[in-house]
């Protein structure tokens, strides 16, 4: 709920008539920042967004902060696409725009999409680098937070530039880069997950679920597959059954931490996963990956098994009995999936991932060292205390975010 | 003269404005998050040597003080080291929320270049006449003493007094007889 006046920079330079994204990047953009703005508007309805485009005959600030969401969605309508984009001046103007903001005590912000950047000129990309890094650091010393959407082709070292920019702005981590490949899944879905919505792990995530649902329609991606919007009590009962097996497996987990060092390094890969994912706050994203990806993991799975002269059969078993039940409700996997390994008496393979992770001092140097994952962040520890419990299932869908979150970092 | 004339001022009507501030309201910009305003404002944390106020992208500083009621401000006294201490520092009273752009834009209330001497705790008497009615004050330190990236300021203390205001939180209601 912090309060904020945002600045949003469109590109609309003549490469985003691309149709990368579907169904053309300037529409992608345009999809994204509505819904930006209607995140801004809602989590805190103080909060203000103006709009400015890069490209064109030049930067035209398009609407200036206003808390009127119709405003912003109407001057998005008749923009027309050309021109090359200019960073440096787009983000100095955005700030212009935030200096004379009307309420001062909003925390200042720009997001900028850079689709496709001439940056200053087309010149070596340490010349540029050094302009950002001024520019950033500007941005910094007038506590402006600065979120970049990198999208569209990287020519010239742009990403290289950008995370440059956003090292010199980054102050305690109110800033973030994004970087979405082309694909087929939406860049306004790509961005739901991202702190860029969730505005560092608070407010705007109860309008970004419901807009995942919104904008996918059909199948419901929320955890447990109920949506806590349309029945928040069977939600919630489902989310306490969970916690309360957690609990009871946290407790027998706890006795099989000596095993630990055997698991060093698959578990440091579902160490780094995990974290990831707990931060996020779930999203009908996540499990629509899940579901592609699903043969990579179980090939992954098993060349972790034999890479640590584990019986391989019994993790086949689990890897069968997770992808039938992973497809729709995860967590419902996940307690069917600890319930057995408890009656079967498994040790061995329950011991596999989650010993290393009841491993508490182990997890917290892996995540001290992950960039971007603050162990002392309340939110990570708690992902640390029922970590022990987070089985196959959870490792599953956490392992093929990975190489997803790797690239977004 | 100027010395001894501060130090007795000091001691007779001139006190301590800590109380005055308006905490909600204050701000510094540029300020290194994990050494912040607080080590050289606030009671205890500024004696504390160890505690200072870092500047983060630079040298330069920029702190908005508001006060609850309309002070008179006579003297301020900046503290801190020999090579990291700031240098130059220009008031500016009742300018709300500046920005590091139009510090140039109208001529600061007053001007002080500290010394050594200054650093060590010696007050620097300002000019009493442009702060009669000060509601807020903006401290804007320029640079530091050796010209090094990072400025460390240990504490900053106030000294004035207040002009007969009302401070409206004080106020309570009459009973009815």
């Amino acid at each position: 709920m912090v309060l904020e006046a945002t600045m949003i920079c469109i590109d609309n330079s003549e490469w985003m008539r691309n149709g990368d994204y579907a169904p053309s990047r300037f529409q992608a953009q345009a999809d994204a920042i509505n819904l930006i703005c209607g995140a801004k508007t809602q989590s805190n309805p103080e909060n203000t967004v103006g709009v400015l485009t890069m490209a064109g005959k030049g930067v035209r600030v398009l609407v200036t902060p206003t808390s009127d969401l119709g405003k912003i969605l109407a001057c998005m309508h008749g923009l027309e696409i050309g021109g090359e984009m200019n960073l440096a001046a787009g983000i100095q103007v955005a700030q212009l725009a935030l200096k004379h903001r009307q309420n001062k005590k909003q925390q200042q912000r720009i997001i900028v999409f850079a689709g496709r950047c001439a940056v200053i000129a087309c010149s070596p990309v340490t010349h540029d680098k050094k302009a950002l890094e001024m520019i950033g650091k500007k941005l910094k010393k007038n506590s402006v937070a600065l979120d970049i959407v990198n999208f569209g082709e990287d020519d010239e070292g742009k990403t290289e530039k950008l995370e440059a920019l956003l090292a010199a702005v980054n102050n305690n981590d109110t800033s973030h880069i994004v970087h979405v490949p082309a694909g087929p899944n939406a860049l306004s879905d790509v961005l739901i997950s991202t702190p860029i919505f969730t505005g560092d792990g608070e407010g705007g995530s109860g309008f970004a679920a419901s807009a995942a649902a919104a904008s996918a329609g059909g199948v419901s991606g929320f955890e447990f597959g109920v949506d806590p919007n349309l029945d928040p009590e069977l939600a919630l009962a489902l989310r306490v059954s969970m916690e309360e097996e957690r609990a009871r497996q946290e407790a027998a987990a706890k006795k099989a931490a000596e095993e630990a060092s055997k698991q060093e390094k698959g578990g440091e890969e579902q160490d780094a996963t995990m974290t990831e994912r707990a931060s996020e706050g779930t999203s009908e994203a996540d499990n629509k990956k899940n579901e592609i990806a699903d043969d990579d993991n179980t090939l992954l799975q098993q060349a972790l098994a034999m890479s640590m002269d584990e019986p391989t059969s019994s993790q086949d078993l689990q890897d069968t009995e997770m992808s039938d039940a992973a497809a729709e409700d995860p967590e419902l996997a996940l307690a069917l999936q600890l319930s057995v390994q408890d009656s079967t008496k498994d040790s061995s393979s329950q011991a596999d991932m989650s010993t290393l992770l009841a491993d508490q001092s182990f997890v917290s140097s892996i995540l001290a060292s992950l960039p971007g994952v603050d162990p002392n962040d309340p939110s990570v520890k708690e992902v640390l205390a029922s970590m022990q419990n987070q089985s196959e299932p959870q490792q599953k869908q956490g392992e093929d975010k990975a190489p997803k979150k790797e690239e977004e970092k | 003269m100027s010395a001894a004339d501060s130090a007795t001022a000091i001691q007779r009507n001139q006190v301590d404005l800590l109380d005055f501030i308006d905490w909600s309201g204050v701000e510094c910009l540029n300020q290194s998050s994990s050494h912040s305003l607080s080590n050289a404002l606030k009671q205890g944390y500024r004696e504390d040597e160890g505690l200072n106020l870092e500047s983060d992208a630079d040298e330069q500083l920029l702190i908005y003080i508001p006060f609850n009621q309309v002070i008179k401000l006579h003297s301020i006294v900046v503290m801190g080291s020999e090579e990291d201490g700031p240098k130059t520092v220009k008031l500016f009273a009742n300018r709300e929320h500046m920005g590091f752009s139009n510090v140039s834009d109208f001529p600061p209330s007053d001007t002080a270049v500290l010394s050594p001497d200054n650093l060590k705790g010696k007050p620097v008497v300002l000019k009493y006449v442009k702060f009669q009615n000060v509601r807020s004050l903006t401290i804007f330190i320029e640079d530091n003493q050796s010209g090094s990236e990072i400025t460390k300021v240990q504490k900053i203390a106030l000294y004035g007094s207040t002009v007969e205001t009302t401070d409206m939180k004080g106020l309570k209601k009459i009973e009815d007889h």
